[in-house]
């Protein structure tokens, strides 16, 4: 009996406490209204982006981008970011433009026969496969985490996914203040492994183009090391320093990509699949530096990069951004400029199938000597809750890229007048959200 | 650039902040431009992932601003 009375004061106490607790949180909700949500918002930030990439007569890509973060009192936080890109159009397959029409097999194509798998460049035209198409989800994850209070690390891992090609990608850094936070060094490493699933088979390097010689699927990995020196170099200047190293080894041929052979007339004889070193090792240094003024800000960053291949490249980019007076609007221009010279294996065209002493060969523009520009405007609009406090922001970004390859070698015989080197112009468009 | 043009700002470069970086820097209270999202090296990380991924398919070169990995079979 004692135990029954007792269990039911229990019960009418957790009644009396649940409707306590009922109209308290219906007081509040009258107040504040999705208190809940806005409490879990304001403990996460979010940082999204919607991007539409169109080359001309080229690939198109929509690639939406989303991250989130969260940050400690401590220092600590973590962050999760997820990119989509869905590729489709048409691509370079490194083969010269001729006087004469070209076809090609595509991918998944076993003979040149009429049919879906096969297409025809016409005269004079830069052969591309016009059914290009691809699809990529990527995962990222990174965690900080103060280790003293002065001591901070830092780690990362990334998955992603496409048809053809599965990447896994970890990396991990240490990082130490020094004069007072002004100075901070860190170190970082990186490693990551690929493995390849080329659409019908991975040729044979160097291999005659018409023999459709395939093997199996392929892997490539490496290891990067990181190492950075951020300064504060006075109230409105901050720069930074970074030292990189990568190495990375396997397959690192594009199994998608061959190259002419032709004769002394400069009449196509046929094609080989390209073929690269088996280890690349790049060095690079990078400078960024920001100054910011009342209304106004500036950043230059620098790059310099070269690698075992002989490719050398500078980069250098500006970007300016104005706030209105309210530092409710901003408009941001960037430029960039970027040049590279060739790798030393680059060749537009090869004179003969079967050269011995030929062991590495490609005609992928991408490792021509070229010139790029990038010119670039943002205009963001910062919003602000019902208590006035700025709490996100929506921005626009177009950005025209224009590719220009430099020291092309002039064509022999038939080739000559031919647009070999057509220039490569993009637009890119994008809407972001941040909160 | 010519590798001893590089290598001369490399030298120079450590030299001055070897011996500068104790007498660079602001008090804690000095850093309000400094806290500011567009003075934050990785203030657009959208825009940079972008970007990045823009260059490394189109170009030989990346990284540099953080590693080069891709993660991406379009290079």
């Amino acid at each position: 009996m004692q135990l029954k009375r007792e269990e039911g004061g229990v019960r009418r106490r957790l009644i009396a406490a649940s409707c306590a607790l009922l109209s308290a949180s219906t007081g509040r909700g009258e107040e504040v209204p999705n208190s809940g949500i806005e409490r879990a918002l304001n403990d996460w930030s979010l940082d999204s982006a919607l991007a539409y990439y169109h080359e001309d007569g080229r690939v198109q890509v929509i690639e939406p981008v989303v991250s989130v973060s969260k940050a400690y009192g401590d220092g600590a936080s973590v962050g999760l970011n997820l990119t989509f890109d869905a590729l489709s159009g048409a691509s370079p397959n490194g083969a010269s433009p001729s006087r004469m029409p070209q076809t090609f097999a595509s991918p998944s194509g076993k003979s040149f026969a009429g049919g879906k798998h096969t297409y025809t460049t016409a005269p004079g035209d830069l052969p591309e496969d016009p059914h290009y198409s691809d699809l990529r989800a990527a995962l990222g994850a990174d965690w900080t985490l103060p280790l003293e209070r002065l001591l901070t690390a830092s780690f990362g891992a990334k998955i992603s996914y496409e048809d053809d090609f599965y990447s896994g990608s970890a990396d991990a850094s240490i990082a130490r203040d020094f004069n007072q936070k002004n100075t901070t060094v860190s170190l970082g490493i990186s490693y990551e492994a690929d493995s390849l699933h080329p659409i019908g088979g991975t040729p044979v390097p160097l291999s005659n183009y018409a023999l459709f010689e395939k093997t199996g699927n392929q892997s490539k990995d490496g290891a990067g090391l990181l190492l950075s020196l951020t300064q504060v170099m006075s109230r409105n200047w901050l720069s930074e320093v970074n030292l990189s190293l990568d190495r990375f080894s396997g397959y690192l041929n594009d199994p998608y990509k061959i190259i002419s052979v032709i004769d002394a007339g400069g009449d196509v004889r046929g094609y080989v699949y390209e073929n690269r070193p088996d280890s690349r090792t790049r060095r690079s240094v990078y400078l960024d530096n920001r100054v910011a003024w009342e209304r106004s800000s500036a950043g230059l960053s620098l790059r310099y990069m070269t690698d075992d291949w002989g490719i050398h490249s500078e980069t250098a980019q500006l970007h300016l951004q104005w706030w209105t007076a309210e530092r409710d609007k901003y408009v941001q221009p960037t430029l960039r400029w970027y040049r590279q010279s060739a790798a030393n294996f680059y060749t537009p065209w090869l004179f003969d199938f079967t050269t011995p002493e030929l062991s590495s060969a490609s005609s992928d523009s991408r490792l021509a000597a070229l010139q790029a520009l990038t010119y670039g405007l943002k205009y963001g609009i910062k919003l602000r809750d019902k208590l006035g406090r700025e709490s996100s922001e929506f921005n626009v970004r177009i950005e025209y890229y224009q590719q220009t390859q430099e020291n092309g070698l002039p064509g022999p015989g038939a080739l000559r007048g031919l647009d070999l080197y057509p220039d490569l112009k993009a637009i890119l468009v994008q809407i972001g959200f941040s909160y | 650039m010519s590798r001893l043009a590089l290598s001369l700002v490399l030298i120079i470069g450590a030299a001055v902040l070897s011996s500068g970086c104790a007498s660079l820097g602001v008090k804690p209270w000095q850093r309000d431009l400094l806290s500011r999202q567009d003075m934050q090296l990785n203030g657009n990380a959208s825009d940079d992932a972008i970007d990045d991924h823009l260059y490394f398919s189109k170009e030989a070169s990346s990284g540099g601003r953080s590693f080069a990995g891709g993660g991406c079979g379009c290079n």
